[in-house]
């Protein structure tokens, strides 16, 4: 629980460095709570830090697009600080330290985490953009058969 | 409204859009969309650094424009995603349009003292979120604040960024090592994570594999590139301090 209040947060206050219309960065910050709270939940029961960030990345982009569509806003508003807790930035950082400190290993596994999560990321967001994408013109590809 | 006003004024929406950090598959569909409103064809090249487009009617009309800095604000996509929505049903004249892209790209902002407290609030919250005490987030909370007034007083230099990165890895060093030696109970590691929260490259590395998703490959090339570089500045700025402080503390 009070992981979820600090990933509202943490997604909250960076969406105002992004410049989100203030009406809007209360759904930002519940999309962060979102993804950290799966993560960690998947995170828990699997062991596996890269699916566990896919299944939350996927999840504030399902968020992000179904909020687009409710208040009328680009699904980015929600998923770019959505996602915020999640990208691999400390651990990008943490492989560059690695290197410098002659920890060889740790650079490695570092810096593999850090390509597979944000390719995780990445293919998460992508992936539910998609496949609203596809449903939204199956859709009116159904209401122009409707209509002809 | 003739073909050269059109691509300006589709160019410096494109402009606006790659500025705020758009993905370029976005600047791409909006300038040609911009210039289909107005029925003129186009070709249209984005990348992280610069945009080209030229018209390919029977007037060719290109522009080269380039892009130096970059930052992340998602208002001002927003605006000017519904700006080129509206052009489709109601082209406006060249004057109005321009005057609309003008307005929007001075559009507000949250006022500094908010976005600073943000920034470090972000601090804050990022060092309690990866297990540290309530004072390692105090103390990360005051790194970055210094951090952002650093960086947006010196965001107008050219070349300094990387600079710029390393002397705020540095900072965030000296200070957590000197938290440390005065109060033992305070971790330097948790500090510091939550200390660089706002300068590490999370997002250039997500934003660069999702342009090579959408397959501009060029443009997800360059953000890894950016980003392992700003890694690399602000990790090396951490380990001189970590390095000699561990030696002279």
């Amino acid at each position: 629980m009070k992981e979820l209040i600090l990933a509202f947060l943490g997604s909250f206050f960076p969406a105002v460095l992004f410049n989100i219309e203030r009406k809007n960065l209360i759904w930002a910050g519940l999309s962060g709570a979102i993804g950290w709270g799966i993560y960690v939940l998947l995170y828990k029961i699997t062991g596996g830090v890269v699916m566990a960030i896919f299944v939350g990345a996927v999840c504030v982009g399902i968020y992000g697009e179904a909020m687009a569509r409710i208040l009328k806003t680009p699904a980015s508003v929600f998923t770019v600080p959505g996602i915020f807790p999640l990208v691999p930035g400390i651990t990008a950082y943490n492989t560059v330290l690695a290197i410098v400190e002659d920890r060889i290993r740790d650079a490695y596994d570092k810096g593999i985490e850090t390509i597979a999560s944000a390719g995780a990321i990445a293919f998460g967001i992508i992936l539910s953009t998609a496949v609203f994408k596809f449903f939204k013109q199956g859709k009116m590809a159904k209401t122009m058969d409707g209509e002809e | 409204m003739n073909t050269r006003q059109v691509m300006e004024i589709a160019l410096m929406a494109g402009e606006i859009l790659l500025k705020s950090g758009a993905e370029v598959y976005r600047v791409e569909e909006t300038i040609i969309r911009i210039a289909e409103s107005y029925s003129v064809s186009c070709e249209c090249f984005a990348m992280p650094t610069g945009i080209f487009v030229s018209s390919n009617g029977a007037e060719v009309v290109s522009y080269v424009k380039r892009i130096k800095e970059r930052s992340m604000d998602l208002h001002k996509i927003e605006l000017i995603n519904s700006f080129s929505r509206s052009l489709a049903n109601n082209p406006l004249p060249y004057d109005e349009a321009k005057r609309t892209l003008k307005r929007i790209e001075n559009s507000p902002y949250f006022n500094f003292r908010i976005r600073l407290l943000s920034a470090g609030m972000t601090a804050f919250v990022y060092t309690l979120l990866f297990k540290g005490n309530l004072w390692d987030g105090i103390a990360a909370f005051f790194i970055s604040v210094c951090i952002y007034v650093f960086k947006e007083k010196t965001s107008g230099i050219t070349a300094f960024q990387f600079l710029q990165l390393i002397i705020s890895g540095m900072f965030a060093g000296i200070v957590s090592i000197g938290a440390n030696s005065f109060f033992p109970f305070l971790n330097v590691e948790s500090i510091l994570i939550g200390g660089v929260m706002i300068l590490v490259p999370g997002f250039a590395i997500t934003n660069g594999i999702k342009d090579a998703l959408y397959g501009d490959i060029v443009s997800s090339l360059s953000r890894i590139g950016e980003a392992v570089f700003i890694a690399t500045a602000v990790g090396i700025g951490v380990a001189i301090t970590l390095l000699f402080g561990t030696r002279w503390v």
